[in-house]
C-alpha cells in the first residue's frame, strides 16, 4: 500500500511523496509519480524525506508526555523527566494558561505573558495542525524569541524584497534565465527539488551561472564559473558591476524605457535629497522632455528625462515629519543622474582591492550580463506579451543579512532594473509575500500607495503614532519600520533582542521580562542561534516551558513539560501547494495536498490538532478556536457565500472531522463550489490542483495595470523613515540605535563591512592579526531544516559530501599550520573556542574556514556523538553587528591552530 | 567518529580481506615452497616425511585461516564450483591434489609421490599468484609480475624454512641444496625487481618499497652472504645457514603481509573528463 | 538483444545523495552499505578548482571481473547484461569485492541496524540470506522484470525503473536498453560526449557518464 503525503520540512517545499506500508509498517519512501505533471520537480522529493521512516521509528523518540522533576535548569542539570499521562500534562499546562488569562494576557511591561517559538521559516505550520487556530483564539502572544530564521538568513532580502517588488524571497526565473550572477546563493543545496530540477534543466539549455562565493559550494561546483570573493565584500562587487553598466557601456544598452516609465529613476531630487514635489498636489516631479517642463510623475504622455539637468523647478521639498525643507524655484537632478554620480567612484579597480575579484573579471561579468539581457526582447506568456530579460542576480544568506545586506539587496535590485530584468520573464522574481496581505498572494497584495509606488504597511514613524509599546520583547514594531505588523512580523524582527534584552533592556523600551509560559515546536534555538551557550543560559531562566518534543534536544532540555506530537507520517493536515511560494516553488498549478498517517502514532504521540483542540477546551477558548477554524485560520475558510462546511463552535471536534471539513472546503474552492470531496477522497488522491497562470509569476503586469512604478533606485521613502525614526528615538534619549539609523540612505554607500567584524573582534578583546580567518557556514541539503540530525540514514549518506565531518580549510593554510587531514584543530575567538577535524579542500580561500550546517549537539541522541562543532558557539549576539532591519550574519573572525 | 573518507574518491585500503586471508597466502605460500623443497630432496634423503607433513600443515593452516574469514563457512564446498574461470576454485583443486598426493606419500613412503605432491604445490602457489593478478580492484595485486613474485617467494620462503631447519639438524648441508636455495633467492629478487618496475600507476609505492628493500637486503643479499660465509667457514656454517633460512622466510612473510594488508589500496575513482556546467 | 545500462549526467548531478537514500530504502540495505552512492570529487588547485559529483555503484560490466573470479558461480550475468548474485550460492569469500575495480560490492557479516536494536521497518525487510555474502546494486532487476511482465518500459515507466533513477531530483540518472538505438539511453549517448570509469581495465562497464554535448 502506498500512502500519499507531502514533505515541507524545509522552505524549499512542499514536495510530494508516497510511503510504502507493508502490514502496518512504513518501509520506504518514493516520489509521487502521479504528481509529476504538476510538480516542478517531477513529483520527486529530496534526500531529507527519505529520513522520514527512521524519524517515525527512532527509538529515541519521546513516547509519552513527560514532566521535569529536577527544579534546577542548566546545561549540566539532568531534567529528570518522568512519564506522565496526557491528562496530567494538559491539566498542568491549562492551569498555567488559565492563571495567565485571569491576570491579563500582558504583563507589567506590556509584553505578552505567553511566548511561542516555531522557527523553521514557517514550515512548522505545515505540521502543527490546527494550532494556529488556538494561537488566534488566545490573543497576544510573543512569537519573537528567535532561533535564527530571518535574522541569520535572508533577512534583508525578506524585508527589502517585499518592499521593492513583493519578493519575500527572490529567485531567478530559472526556466527562462540565460545568465545568473549568484553571490553566495547556494541554490543547489538550498533550492530544494524545484530549484535543483530547474537549474539542471537550465544548464542543459546553456545557462551560464557565475558563482561568487568564498568557497566552492555545491552550487559553485555546478556553475560555469567560480569567483572566490572575500567574505562580506559582495556589495563592492555589485557596486562595481553597476558602475560598469552605467559608466562603461553606452546608455542605449540599458532598458531606458523601463527606467523612465516603471521606476523612480526620472524623479527629480532636490537639494536636501528628497523629491521635488508639485506644490499643489505634493506629487514627485519629473522633467517631461516633450513639454519641456516639470510635471507630476503620473502626467499623461510624459516623456521623462533620465538625465540632463540640473533642472530648475517650482517645487516644494518635504522632509521627515512633513517638514518643508525648501520651496520655490528649486534645482533638481534626476534620481538616475544621482545614481550614476553615486556609483562613479566604485570602479572595478576599487572593488578589486576590497573583494579580491580581479577588475577584469568584474568588467567581463558586467559585459556578459549586459549582452545576455536582451533589452527590448519580448515573449508571450499565457497570452500576454511581456518583456524578456533572461538575466538574474541572486544572493545567498550571509550576503542578505547583517551589515551590507541592504547594500547588496539594493545593488542587485537596482542592477536588475537598469536592464529591466525585474519581475519579468527571465529576470528576478519575488515569489511570495509574508509581510503584505493577503498572505502568500503577492499580486493581490499590490495596492497603489503614495508617489506612484506600491503601498507598504510600514510601522509608523510619525510623532503621533510611533511608540516603544505596545510591543513584544524584540521591539520590531518600534525599531524596524519595514517589518510591518502582520502575523509574521514578530518572527521577522530582531529576534535575538528577545534573548539579549533579558539581561538588560536598552533605554526607552519597556523592561524585557521573562515569558511566564513558553511553547516551542520544531525549533532548537540552543543549537541554531548565535552565542548558543548564552541562549541556553537564558532558557534556563524561563519559569515554565512546554516543548512539543520529538526526541530530547538542547532546547527541551530546559523544558518543564514535553509533549509528543504525532510526527510527519502519523498525522493529518491539508496545505496549499503550488501557485507561487518560497524559493523556486512557483508552479503552473495551484491547489492542495494532504498529509495523512501512514501508520498509527508511536507510543502515546497525538495528532497536533487534537492537542490544540484539547488545549482550547481546557482554557475556555473552544468557541473562539472553532470560530478561527471556520474562518480559515487552519488553511481554508469553511464558510463562504457559496458553501458552508463550518463546524459547530461549541463542540470539541476530533482531528479527522476538522480536516474532513477543511478538505471539503478545499475541494469546493478548487471547483468554485461544484465539488466537495472530503478526507476519504483526498486520502486516495493525495493532491488536487487547478491551473495557475505562468503570467502570475511576474509582478510586472500588475505594476503596469495599476500604473505604478518600482521604488528604485532612489530610496527617498526609506531616507525619510530613517530620519523620522531617528527623531522619535532621540526625543526619548534613545541613542543605542544610531549606528543602525545610518543604513537609511537614499543611495547606499559602501562601508568597510569586513572592518565591522574586525571592530567586533577588538570589542571582544582580540587583535585582527591574531584572528585572521573568516569562519563561514554553508547549507547541507541532507540535514537542513529537517531536524534530521538524529537520523542514522541521513548521517550515513551526508558523509559522502565533503565537510560533514570537520572544518573545511585550504591545504596551503593547513600546511602553514602543520595540520594534516583529519587532525584536530582549534578554532577560536577571544571569548570561545571549538574543535574540529581538518578537512582539506582546494575549493576554499586560504583565509576562509567553513563549518557546514549547525551541529555541536550535546543532548540530541545520535547527533551528540558527531564531533562536529558549530560556528554558532563562536558568534556573539551583538547590537553592533545588527543592521537596521534587525539582522546579523553568520560570520566571525577566528584563529586556527592544531589542537594540543 | 573518524575524519577520513570512507568511500573515496581517493584510493583507500581495502577492508574485505584481513589478516585471515593474508595468512592463507603467507602460510600457504611457504608451505608449498617447503613441499617443493621436499620434492627436490626426497629421493636422496631419509627423514623427508616430517617436512612433508609440516608443509601440508602450513598449507592447511592457511586454508583454515581463510575459511575463518568467509561469511558462509558451512558452504565452503561451493568454492569448487567454478574451475572454468576462478583461480580460487583452481587453488582449491590444487590444494586437494596436494593433500591427496601428500597423504599418499606419507602413507606409502614413496619419494615419487612426494615429488608429485611438490608439483601440485607449485601449481598451488601459481594459483595463489593468479588469484591476486585477477583482483582488478587492487592495483598492487593486478600488476603483471605478481604471479612470478608470489611463486618465487614461496620457493624462497619454503626453501629458507627447509634450509634453516635442516641446518639445525645437520651440521653441514649439501652444496647443491644451498645452490638451489641461493637460486631461489636470486629468482625472488629478480621477480621483485620486475614486479616493482611494472607496478601500476596509483599503487602505493612507499609501503611496498620498504618491504622490498628488506627483501633485497635482508632477504636476499644477507642470506647469500651468510651462505657464502658458511661455505668458507664451516664452523659457522650451521648458524649461518639457520639465520640465512630464517631471514629469507621472514623477508618473504613481510613482503606478503605488506602486499596484502598495507599496500592493498584500491584505485579509487577518476574522471578522464570534467563536466561542462552550462554555457560558456 | 537487450543490454540494460545506466547513464549519469555529470552536468546535472548535485551530489545530494537522494539516490543513495532511495536505493537504501528500496533495497533495505544495512547501515553503511550503499549500493548506489555519489562521490564528491575535487580536481585542481586553488583557485583553479573544479568539483564534480559522481554517482557510482555496480557497473554491470560486459566483462565483469567479479564473475570471472567468483569460485561458487554465485555471481552470474544475465543475457540482458545485469550481473547478479545468488545469495544462496555465495560463500562470502569477498574475492569478488577485491576484484571489482569500482568498489561496488559489500559484505555484511552480522545483522546491523541503524540504532542498535532493529526498528519495525528493519524487521519487516530483514533478509537473513543477505548476511555473510556479497551484495551489490542489482539495477533493481526485480522491478525491471516485474515491469516488463506488465508491458512497461524500464527507464520510462517508474514502476519498471531502478529506484535511484526514479528518485533523482536533477534528472541526472537514466536507465534503458543500450542495444536499442531508439531508447532514451542510446539517444543520450548519441547526443552527448561520455566516458566510462576505469575503461582501460577492459571491464566494458554498463554505466556511462555524460560530460558535454556533442559539438
Amino acid at each position: 500500500m502506498k500512502v500519499k503525503t507531502y514533505c515541507y520540512q524545509c522552505v524549499a517545499g512542499p514536495d510530494l511523496l508516497t510511503v510504502e506500508v507493508r502490514d502496518g509498517v512504513a518501509t520506504s519512501v518514493e516520489p509521487n509519480f502521479g504528481a509529476s505533471c504538476v510538480h516542478p520537480g517531477g513529483g520527486k522529493v529530496c534526500v531529507k524525506a527519505y529520513g522520514l521512516v527512521q524519524k517515525l521509528y527512532n527509538p529515541s523518540r519521546v513516547r509519552s508526555p513527560m514532566r521535569r522533576t529536577n527544579p534546577k535548569k542548566g546545561h549540566d542539570e539532568d531534567p529528570g523527566f518522568v512519564p506522565i499521562s496526557w491528562d496530567e500534562a494538559f491539566e498542568t499546562i491549562a492551569a498555567k494558561l488559565n492563571d495567565v488569562r485571569a491576570r491579563g494576557l500582558l504583563d507589567e511591561s506590556g509584553y505578552p505573558r505567553v511566548a511561542a517559538s516555531f522557527g523553521g521559516g514557517g514550515t512548522p505550520q505545515s505540521y502543527m495542525g490546527t494550532l494556529p487556530a488556538f494561537l488566534a483564539a488566545w490573543g497576544p502572544m510573543d512569537m519573537g524569541f528567535g532561533s535564527g530564521q530571518g535574522v541569520k538568513c535572508y533577512h534583508s532580502e525578506h524585508l527589502y524584497g517585499e518592499f521593492w517588488h513583493r519578493g519575500f524571497t527572490v529567485s531567478a526565473d530559472t526556466p527562462s534565465c540565460d545568465y545568473n550572477i549568484s553571490c553566495g546563493a547556494n541554490i543547489e543545496a538550498s533550492g530544494g527539488v524545484a530549484g535543483v530540477w530547474r537549474h539542471a534543466n537550465a544548464r542543459e539549455r546553456g545557462i551560464k551561472r557565475v558563482q561568487v562565493e568564498p568557497h566552492l559550494s555545491v552550487t559553485g561546483a555546478c556553475s560555469a564559473e567560480w569567483v572566490p570573493i572575500k567574505p562580506k565584500t559582495d556589495a563592492a562587487f555589485l557596486f562595481a558591476l553597476a558602475h560598469c553598466l552605467l559608466h562603461e557601456h553606452p546608455r542605449e544598452r540599458l532598458d531606458l524605457e523601463f527606467l523612465g516609465g516603471r521606476t523612480s529613476a526620472p524623479y527629480l531630487v532636490g537639494p536636501n535629497g528628497y523629491y521635488l514635489r508639485d506644490p499643489a498636489t505634493r506629487k514627485p516631479l519629473l522633467w517631461d522632455t516633450r513639454r519641456g517642463a516639470a510635471v507630476p510623475f503620473d502626467a499623461p504622455q510624459a516623456e521623462p528625462a533620465l538625465e540632463g539637468g540640473p533642472y530648475s523647478v517650482a517645487a516644494v521639498e518635504i522632509g521627515p515629519d512633513q517638514d518643508i525643507l525648501a520651496e520655490g524655484e528649486l534645482s533638481g537632478e534626476t534620481a538616475f543622474t544621482k545614481l550614476a554620480a553615486h556609483l562613479k567612484p566604485y570602479t572595478p579597480e576599487w572593488a578589486q582591492g576590497i573583494s579580491d575579484v580581479p577588475a577584469a573579471t568584474i568588467r567581463r561579468i558586467a559585459g556578459e550580463y549586459l549582452s545576455h539581457a536582451r533589452v527590448g526582447a519580448t515573449v508571450e506568456i499565457d497570452g500576454a506579451l511581456l518583456p524578456l530579460r533572461p538575466v538574474a542576480v541572486t544572493l545567498g544568506k550571509t550576503v542578505t543579512n547583517g551589515w551590507g545586506g541592504f547594500e547588496c539587496c539594493w545593488a542587485r535590485t537596482m542592477i536588475s532594473s537598469l536592464v529591466g530584468a525585474l519581475e519579468v520573464p527571465g529576470g528576478i522574481l519575488g515569489t511570495t509575500v509574508r509581510l503584505n496581505k493577503p498572505l502568500g498572494e503577492r499580486l493581490k497584495s499590490v495596492r497603489p500607495g503614495a508617489d506612484g509606488f506600491m503601498a507598504y504597511p510600514l510601522n509608523p514613524t510619525d510623532r503621533e503614532h510611533w511608540s516603544p509599546s505596545p510591543n513584544i520583547r524584540n521591539a520590531y514594531r518600534s525599531m524596524v519600520p519595514l517589518a510591518a505588523d502582520g502575523p509574521w512580523s514578530q518572527a521577522l524582527g530582531p529576534t535575538h533582542f528577545s534573548w539579549m534584552f533579558l539581561d538588560e533592556t536598552p533605554k526607552g523600551l519597556p523592561r524585557v521580562t521573562l515569558p511566564e509560559v513558553w511553547f516551542v515546536y520544531r525549533t532548537n534555538p540552543a543549537i541554531s542561534f548565535w552565542d548558543t551557550d548564552r541562549v541556553a543560559e537564558q532558557m534556563a531562566r524561563f519559569p515554565f516551558t512546554v516543548a512539543f518534543a520529538y526526541t530530547r534536544d538542547e532546547t527541551n532540555h530546559f523544558a518543564d513539560i514535553l509533549l509528543p506530537d504525532a510526527v510527519d507520517l502519523e498525522s493529518t493536515q491539508l496545505i496549499r501547494i503550488g501557485g507561487s511560494k518560497f524559493i523556486e516553488q512557483f508552479w503552473e498549478h495551484e491547489g492542495f495536498a494532504l498529509r495523512q498517517p501512514a501508520v498509527a502514532p508511536q507510543g502515546e504521540a497525538r495528532d497536533f490538532s487534537d492537542i490544540a483542540t484539547e488545549l482550547a477546551r481546557r482554557v475556555g477558548l473552544l468557541e473562539k478556536y472553532n470560530a478561527a477554524i471556520n474562518r480559515g485560520v487552519a488553511g481554508v475558510a469553511l464558510k463562504t457565500e457559496k458553501w458552508d462546511f463550518s463546524l459547530d463552535p461549541a463542540t470539541p471536534h476530533p482531528a479527522e472531522r476538522i480536516w474532513n471539513a477543511i478538505c471539503r472546503a478545499a475541494s469546493a474552492e478548487l471547483t468554485d463550489g461544484a465539488e466537495s470531496q472530503g478526507l476519504e477522497w483526498w486520502r486516495e488522491h493525495g493532491l488536487r490542483t487547478r491551473p495557475f497562470s505562468r503570467r502570475d509569476w511576474y509582478l510586472y503586469p500588475t505594476i503596469v495595470e495599476l500604473g505604478l512604478r518600482f521604488e528604485l533606485p532612489y530610496q527617498e521613502r526609506l531616507l525619510r523613515v530613517g530620519k523620522e525614526l531617528g527623531r522619535r528615538l532621540h526625543e526619548r534619549d534613545m541613542r543605542w540605535w544610531d549606528a543602525q539609523l545610518t543604513e537609511y540612505q537614499a543611495l547606499p554607500k559602501w562601508k568597510d563591512f569586513p572592518g565591522l567584524w574586525e571592530t567586533s573582534l577588538r570589542a571582544m578583546g582580540g587583535e585582527p592579526d591574531d584572528f585572521p580567518y573568516w569562519l563561514l557556514t554553508a547549507r547541507s541539503m541532507q540535514y537542513a531544516w529537517g531536524g534530521n540530525v538524529g537520523m542514522q540514514l541521513i548521517k550515513e549518506v551526508a558523509d559522502n559530501v565533503a565537510g560533514h565531518r570537520g572544518v573545511i580549510l585550504n591545504p596551503r593554510t593547513a600546511e602553514r599550520l602543520d595540520v594534516a587531514e583529519g587532525d584536530l584543530v582549534e578554532i577560536a575567538t577571544p571569548k570561545a573556542s571549538v574543535r574540529a577535524h581538518a578537512v582539506l579542500r582546494q575549493g576554499i580561500r586560504p583565509d576562509t574556514l567553513l563549518l557546514l550546517g549547525q551541529f555541536d549537539h550535546w543532548a540530541t541522541p545520535f547527533a551528540r556523538d558527531f564531533e562536529m562543532p558549530s560556528m554558532n558557539k563562536l558568534v556573539p549576539m551583538s547590537l553592533a553587528l545588527t543592521d537596521a532591519t534587525g539582522s546579523g550574519a553568520d560570520v566571525v573572525r577566528v584563529s586556527l591552530r592544531r589542537a594540543a | 567518529m573518524s575524519a577520513g573518507p570512507k568511500y573515496g574518491p581517493k584510493p583507500w585500503l581495502q577492508a574485505h580481506w584481513d589478516l585471515r586471508a593474508a595468512t592463507n597466502f603467507i602460510l600457504g605460500g611457504t608451505g608449498s615452497g617447503l613441499l617443493v623443497s621436499v620434492a627436490l630432496t626426497a629421493h636422496g634423503t631419509p627423514g623427508w616425511k616430517p617436512f612433508l607433513a609440516l608443509a601440508l600443515a602450513l598449507i592447511a593452516a592457511g586454508l583454515g585461516a581463510v575459511w575463518l574469514e568467509i561469511g558462509r563457512k558451512l558452504r565452503a564446498m561451493h568454492v569448487f564450483f567454478n574451475p572454468f574461470t576462478s583461480w580460487m576454485t583452481r587453488e582449491s583443486f590444487a590444494a586437494l591434489v596436494v593433500f591427496t598426493l601428500g597423504a599418499l606419500a606419507l602413507a606409502l613412503g614413496r619419494p615419487w609421490l612426494a615429488q608429485a605432491a611438490g608439483l601440485a604445490a607449485l601449481a598451488f602457489a601459481f594459483c595463489q599468484g593468479r588469484i591476486l593478478l585477477a583482483s582488478k580492484g587492487i592495483p598492487a595485486w593486478r600488476t603483471p609480475g605478481v604471479v612470478a613474485l608470489i611463486v618465487a617467494t614461496s620457493l624462497a620462503e619454503g626453501g629458507g624454512l627447509f634450509v634453516g631447519i635442516k641446518a639445525a639438524l645437520l651440521a653441514t648441508l649439501p652444496t647443491p641444496w644451498l645452490a638451489v636455495f641461493a637460486l631461489a633467492l636470486v629468482a625472488r629478487a629478480a621477480a621483485w625487481s620486475r614486479y616493482r618496475a611494472r607496478l601500476a600507476a596509483g599503487a602505493p609505492r612507499t609501503a611496498l618499497e620498504s618491504s622490498g628493500r628488506i627483501l633485497v637486503y635482508g632477504g636476499t643479499a644477507a642470506p647469500l652472504a651468510l651462505l657464502a660465509l658458511g661455505l668458507m667457514l664451516p664452523p659457522v656454517a650451521a648458524s649461518a645457514d639457520i639465520v640465512a633460512g630464517l631471514a629469507a622466510l621472514v623477508a618473504g612473510w613481510r613482503l606478503k603481509f605488506v602486499l596484502l594488508r598495507r599496500a592493498a589500496y584500491n584505485q579509487g575513482f577518476s574522471l578522464p573528463q570534467l563536466p561542462v556546467r552550462g554555457g560558456h | 538483444m537487450t543490454r540494460w545500462a545506466m547513464i549519469a549526467d555529470l552536468r546535472r548531478c548535485v551530489g545530494c545523495q537522494t539516490c543513495t537514500a532511495a536505493c537504501k530504502h528500496t533495497n533495505a540495505t544495512p547501515p553503511e552499505v550503499q549500493w548506489r552512492r555519489v562521490l564528491d570529487m575535487e580536481v585542481g588547485e586553488y583557485p583553479e578548482v573544479q568539483r564534480a559529483f559522481v554517482p557510482v555503484g555496480c557497473m554491470h560490466c560486459a566483462e565483469p571481473p567479479c564473475m570471472h573470479v567468483c569460485p561458487s558461480t554465485a555471481t552470474r550475468q544475465r543475457a540482458d547484461g545485469i550481473v547478479t548474485i545468488d545469495y544462496d550460492l555465495c560463500i562470502g569469500c569477498a574475492y569478488c569485492a577485491v576484484a571489482c575495480p569500482y568498489q561496488a560490492r559489500y559484505k555484511t557479516d552480522h545483522p546491523e541496524f541503524a540504532y542498535g536494536e532493529p526498528m519495525p521497518s528493519e524487521e519487516q525487510r530483514f533478509d537473513a540470506r543477505r548476511f555473510g555474502v556479497a551484495t551489490k546494486c542489482t539495477f533493481c532487476s526485480d522491478r525491471v522484470d516485474a515491469g516488463l511482465a506488465q508491458g512497461l518500459v524500464p527507464g520510462v515507466d517508474p514502476e519498471a525503473t531502478p529506484a535511484c533513477v526514479n528518485s533523482c531530483i536533477a534528472k541526472a540518472l537514466h536507465f534503458g536498453d543500450a542495444e536499442d538505438p531508439a531508447s532514451n539511453i542510446s539517444q543520450l549517448l548519441a547526443e552527448n560526449q561520455y566516458f566510462r570509469m576505469h575503461e582501460e581495465l577492459g571491464t566494458e562497464p554498463g554505466f556511462y557518464y555524460l560530460w558535454d554535448k556533442r559539438r
